[in-house]
């Protein structure tokens, strides 16, 4: 369970102070897919570094599973939207998924089949020795979702992982992640920039406003669990959902140009 | 093949016109090619090459060694801190514009003229390319990269080993490649300082003594020597970064 409360965070430098999240309460219960989106530029990025323990917020709580983030929580594995800065090009794709096991200190042969039941659950078996960059951006995010489910985490952030994708690559991608959650029962918080992705995915959206970002709005998707690309999407219902966030998102651009 | 002939094509046109033009040389002081050959052959036997090549080769690789991998540690010490690097950077850049030859006669007062002095000379040379290509390199590591390290829980030894000296290692492979070529220099002008054998204490002699074509020998092995060795540090590079170059590739493609 991840528990946000009254987070805030502001940006100094010198005299300057630009004030980044205003104030943000949401929680995401255990074994929930709950998706996040705002407009551009409305410190998405700045939160997530404050929830996976990379930057210090300014006031306010990030509690993970009972226990308050102070650093980077072991039960929390990230998925950057940056695959190919955030998979090491040093290494192959097993020591990319290895790396931060051998780290836990977990013995070699369960450290072989967590990275082997990764991979396979990915789609990338037989790719173990080839290095990332010797594979198309799909399938790179691919090794940085295999590297993120085979350390066990109880909670999964992804940052919009599928930002930098084709649209086809990019439904694929969308359907393994539902998968992967409903297989594996992890919270799963999801950061994107679209509107359809969010409805699509998620349980529940929650929609931030402009910076300096509070929670404008947030909608329990009642759409049934098991969807398919096609036939959710011609779902009227997905249609009602995804033109709310729509306006939502579009409301929270004017308050944002009406009190600048 | 092509390649072979682009690699050796220059330098046996060059070769052979330094035979050909040298040929009917009277000078004393630029003797014919063929002379020079000749004396190349009986020169360096196999009881010079381990008298003088080998304690040279000693001395050059303990040196380059000791300052690569002071270079390296140091390097990262700086660029890991911001503190330490704003405080250190202008001497550094003081010492490095120092050039190297001149401390010989200060570095002999004090390490006397021994291997010591000799070794000292070439660490202080090369480490300083080592050194800055390091500091540049560790603090151009990828944020994202740091990132995700930071949230994979590596830390401590294990992000500096797998994740920052790999990510600086092409910079650093460059300070290296740099502070070869020094430490060949230094090797050198070391010996013809002051020694009792090596390279260039050989070559001086030669030259003391009016022996020019052993002298245009020693000058030749020289050449050889250090084109060897780059070519061995081009093969060890290409091995170590091989991940390197396949990236650059790749992303040229797309």
């Amino acid at each position: 369970m991840l528990e946000v409360s009254s987070l805030n965070k502001v940006y100094r430098s010198g005299a300057r102070e630009v004030e980044a999240l205003r104030d943000l309460t949401f929680t995401v219960d255990s074994g929930e897919l709950v998706c996040l989106v705002g407009p551009s530029g409305c410190g998405k990025t700045t939160l997530l570094r404050c929830i996976a323990g990379l930057l210090e917020p300014s006031a306010g709580k990030v509690r993970l599973d009972g226990r308050e983030v102070s650093g980077p929580p072991p039960g929390l594995a990230m998925v950057f939207q940056e695959y190919g800065r955030s998979l090491f090009p040093w290494m192959s794709v097993r020591d990319n998924v290895e790396l931060p096991l051998k780290q836990r200190k977990i013995a070699r042969h369960r450290r072989t089949t967590l990275v082997q039941d990764a991979l396979d659950a990915v789609g990338l078996t037989g790719t173990e020795s080839a290095y990332p960059w010797q594979l198309s951006g799909g399938m790179q995010q691919r090794v940085a979702i295999a590297r993120a489910i085979a350390y066990e985490p109880s909670t999964l952030l992804m940052d919009e992982p599928f930002a930098a994708v084709d649209a086809q690559t990019r439904a694929d991608l969308e359907d393994l992640v539902r998968a992967l959650w409903q297989r594996l029962e992890v919270t799963v918080l999801f950061i994107t920039h679209d509107i359809d992705e969010a409805v699509y995915l998620g349980q529940r959206v929650v929609m931030l406003s402009s910076s300096p970002t509070v929670v404008q709005d947030e909608i329990t998707v009642d759409l049934p669990p098991a969807r398919d690309q096609l036939h959710t999407r011609a779902d009227p219902r997905f249609t009602e959902l995804r033109t709310h966030v729509y306006e939502q998102i579009q409301a929270a651009k004017r308050g944002a140009g009406a009190s600048s | 093949m092509k390649r072979v002939a682009y690699v050796l094509g220059l330098p046996v046109v060059l070769f052979a016109a330094w035979y050909l033009l040298s040929a009917g040389s009277e000078s004393f002081y630029a003797p014919p090619l063929s002379k020079i050959l000749e004396s190349f052959g009986k020169t360096w036997t196999l009881d010079r090459l381990t008298a003088d090549v080998v304690p040279s080769l000693l001395r050059l690789g303990a040196g380059y060694l000791l300052a690569a991998v002071i270079g390296v540690a140091l390097g990262i010490t700086i660029g890991l801190n911001r503190w330490v690097r704003a405080t250190l950077e202008p001497v550094l850049e003081f010492f490095r514009a120092v050039p190297p030859p001149v401390l010989v006669p200060v570095i002999m007062l004090f390490a006397g003229i021994g291997d010591g002095m000799k070794v000292i000379v070439i660490v202080f040379g090369c480490v300083w390319p080592v050194l800055l290509n390091t500091v540049e390199g560790v603090r151009a590591v990828d944020s994202v990269q740091i990132d995700t390290a930071r949230a994979y829980g590596i830390s401590g030894p294990a992000r500096i080993g797998r994740v920052i000296l790999p990510a600086a290692s092409p910079q650093i492979a460059a300070g290296l490649r740099q502070a070869l070529s020094i430490a060949i220099i230094l090797m050198v002008i070391s010996e013809m300082f002051a020694a009792s054998n090596g390279l260039g204490f050989t070559i001086v002699q030669f030259q003391r003594s009016f022996a020019i074509p052993e002298m245009w020998s020693g000058i030749i092995l020289l050449g050889l020597l250090g084109f060897g060795l780059s070519l061995l540090f081009r093969l060890a590079e290409g091995r170590a970064l091989r991940w390197y170059h396949g990236l650059r590739a790749a992303q040229r493609r797309s």
